[in-house]
């Protein structure tokens, strides 16, 4: 079976500029695979500098890893060729965190939708670009009517970011990647957006990678999930499994973190270690939680631990757990 | 318990060129002591306003139209100015939004916290300065190290507990806190909001808490605010809203939110924000309102008490 989309052990170091002679592993030996048979929802989470970003910048190929290798339909990319690429330009799209920065306020909202049309679909005439953006636009749950032809500050933040959840829909592609789609949305909007999400991988059989710092919505979305922790995948596998029943403790810490809508589950029901993040300016040799961790041992300071697999459908990177088998592969969707 | 503070039929208006903008148009509401209240709403509904507009900290061109902000039973809207430069800080403070920009990045943390206790209790002896900021770092949980630090070397969390010690720094009777942690990762968001709640019961402040984090709301407040469209339209205690909001808006944000219960189920609320520049006549909801009826069309609906405890803006009680 080939993956459609594969990250194949990928790493991304920054740095080492003219004036900071250090490096920042961002992402360190990250894996993930995308079933080419059954679309999925995977989650991608953690905090801010946990990777997450870079994870989606180099699937989407936008970013060059710094070893390992994307595989797309089991070709890597940076080896592809013209016409493939375009393939994949196509097939694998992108919806960012800000829908305030991605119009170009000069332009009315038809300008983001028109452009992908011409460029993919080069014989379209007026009449066609019309009904594809129109479909397109029905399918996220907005009025064509009221939305063609508006300029940006005249829509509110949640009908700009499902325009481009549309924009991203025009090109019949397999795979959306979305980067915190809703963060920069009020909370009564963010529902309707994941709300189309979720319909079109419904409908269309897309699959999507969702990135977010929101555990709660990773949870409500997705099947699988992928937990970050400064560039290193903590703990991975099926999502039921990794909030419901967390192994890693940093995934413990977060879960526990998570401000509850409910007043009668309050914080606090786990014990809590006051040590403020560390900056990551330390030694990468050990598990980067380590400095944090309420379980450290002397070997999380001396070796990264390797995914363990400690269930079917889950993997951990914590030594201990370190009687199960070294994982294989991170995540099979 | 008697109200620390009573807000009563607040109202201010942006004055723009296209007419008023009635950001906050009659807003009642009272504190008690050592109460927490949360105020939520999205964003446009005027709920930062109200806070800026307590502290009259409003720059034009809004302006407070009208109403009363009795603190201790003097209204601050009533002070000169003098009098209210004096009052913030010592009797009413402020805990902005996004830590990393409301500190000098060229002063170190010592002096931005000397500053505030120099200007209100005029100069303290070096050493008895260097100890009340000392002591002020550790009510944070701060290192005491960090009073030597400027705020580049700081992270975030550690850069809204700085602000956070500047708002208790004179231990007033009211703290506003406008969305402290919004910029924050969650697990040092819990760390700052519990090293919050723990400095406000040091000192026995009151505290309102403005933000559209219903979760956080439930974690941290003792009663909550909806505010929609710049006005109240229900207030009650939390345990209440959250089992049985009674007013429709209330019904469907609660319902709207994500929770580790339910999967794959996301209910928004249909329609946007109405304009403040030219609101719907009657109840500024009922475009959007699934229990519309024919009098919300026409006549807005009073701000009233209908159960104990329980005040709702809305026709159908």
């Amino acid at each position: 079976m080939t993956a459609l989309l594969e990250a194949r052990n990928v790493s991304k170091t920054f740095g080492a500029g003219l004036f900071n002679k250090k490096h920042t592993v961002a992402l360190q030996s990250a894996s993930l695979t995308l079933s080419d048979e059954r679309p999925s929802i995977t989650a991608i989470a953690g905090e801010s500098g946990s990777g997450k970003t870079t994870l989606a910048r180099i699937l989407l190929g936008i970013t060059q890893p710094t070893s390992g290798d994307i595989l797309y339909k089991g070709q890597a990319l940076s080896k592809l060729d013209r016409a493939t690429w375009k393939t994949f330009r196509r097939e694998v799209q992108a919806v960012f965190q800000d829908p305030f920065e991605v119009y170009n306020p000069f332009y009315n909202v038809d300008h983001v939708l028109t452009t992908p049309i011409s460029k993919f679909y080069p014989n379209a005439g007026h009449a066609e670009t019309r009904q594809i953006m129109e479909d397109a636009l029905r399918s996220v749950g907005l009025r064509p009517e009221e939305t063609l032809g508006r300029y940006p500050h005249q829509l509110s933040g949640g009908q700009r970011q499902r325009i481009m959840v549309a924009r991203a829909l025009l090109l019949k592609p397999r795979i959306i990647v979305a980067d915190e789609p809703v963060s920069m949305v009020d909370a009564s909007l963010r529902a309707t957006i994941l709300e189309s999400l979720l319909n079109v991988h419904k409908q269309f059989n897309i699959s999507l990678i969702y990135i977010t710092h929101d555990l709660t919505t990773a949870y409500q979305l997705s099947e699988n999930i992928m937990m970050m922790y400064q560039g290193a995948v903590v703990e991975t596998g099926d999502v039921d499994l990794v909030i419901k029943q967390s192994q890693h403790p940093y995934t413990q810490l977060l879960v526990d973190s998570i401000p509850l809508p409910n007043p009668k589950l309050q914080w606090g029901q786990r014990d809590f270690t006051q040590r403020t993040q560390s900056n990551g300016a330390g030694p990468n040799l050990g598990c980067r939680f380590a400095d944090r961790c309420p379980h450290v041992m002397s070997i999380c300071r001396e070796k990264l631990p390797p995914l363990y697999q400690t269930d079917e459908r889950r993997s951990v990177a914590c030594y201990l757990y370190k009687d199960a088998p070294v994982a294989e592969v991170a995540v099979a969707a | 318990m008697t109200d620390v503070l009573r807000v009563q039929d607040l109202r201010v208006h942006y004055h723009t060129p296209s007419g008023p903008v009635r950001a906050v148009e009659g807003v009642t509401f009272s504190l008690k002591k050592g109460e927490r209240l949360g105020l939520v709403g999205e964003s446009g509904s005027g709920k930062s306003t109200t806070v800026l507009a307590l502290l009259r900290m409003l720059k034009d061109p809004a302006k407070i139209e009208g109403g009363q902000v009795l603190l201790d039973d003097v209204d601050l809207l009533t002070l000169s100015d003098a009098e209210m430069r004096a009052a913030r800080f010592a009797r009413i403070a402020l805990i902005p939004q996004g830590a990393m920009n409301s500190l000098n990045p060229v002063m170190r943390i010592k002096n931005q916290l000397g500053d505030t206790i120099k200007y209100h209790n005029g100069n303290l002896g070096r050493s008895e300065m260097t100890a009340k900021i000392q002591k002020l770092l550790e009510s944070v949980g701060l290192d005491k190290g960090v009073a030597d630090m400027y705020p580049h070397e700081l992270s975030g969390g550690m850069k809204q507990r700085v602000c956070i010690a500047m708002g208790i720094s004179l231990q007033p009777a009211v703290i506003l806190a406008d969305e402290p942690t919004s910029a924050l990762d969650v697990v040092v968001q819990r760390q700052v909001m519990e090293t919050l709640g723990k400095a406000q019961e040091e000192i026995g402040a009151s505290l309102i808490l403005v933000g559209h984090d219903m979760g956080l709301m439930a974690q941290f407040v003792h009663k909550i605010g909806v505010m929609y469209a710049g006005k109240l339209v229900e207030v009650g205690p939390v345990n209440d809203i959250f089992e049985e909001p009674l007013h429709p808006y209330t019904q469907l944000l609660i319902a709207s939110l994500p929770s580790l219960e339910g999967k794959g189920v996301f209910k928004g609320i249909p329609g946007i924000t109405p304009s403040l520049l030219n609101p719907p006549p009657g109840c500024a909801f009922h475009p959007r309102c699934p229990k519309v009826m024919d009098q919300c069309k026409v006549k807005a609906p009073v701000f009233q008490e209908v159960r104990p405890g329980r005040w709702v803006s809305c026709h159908l009680y």
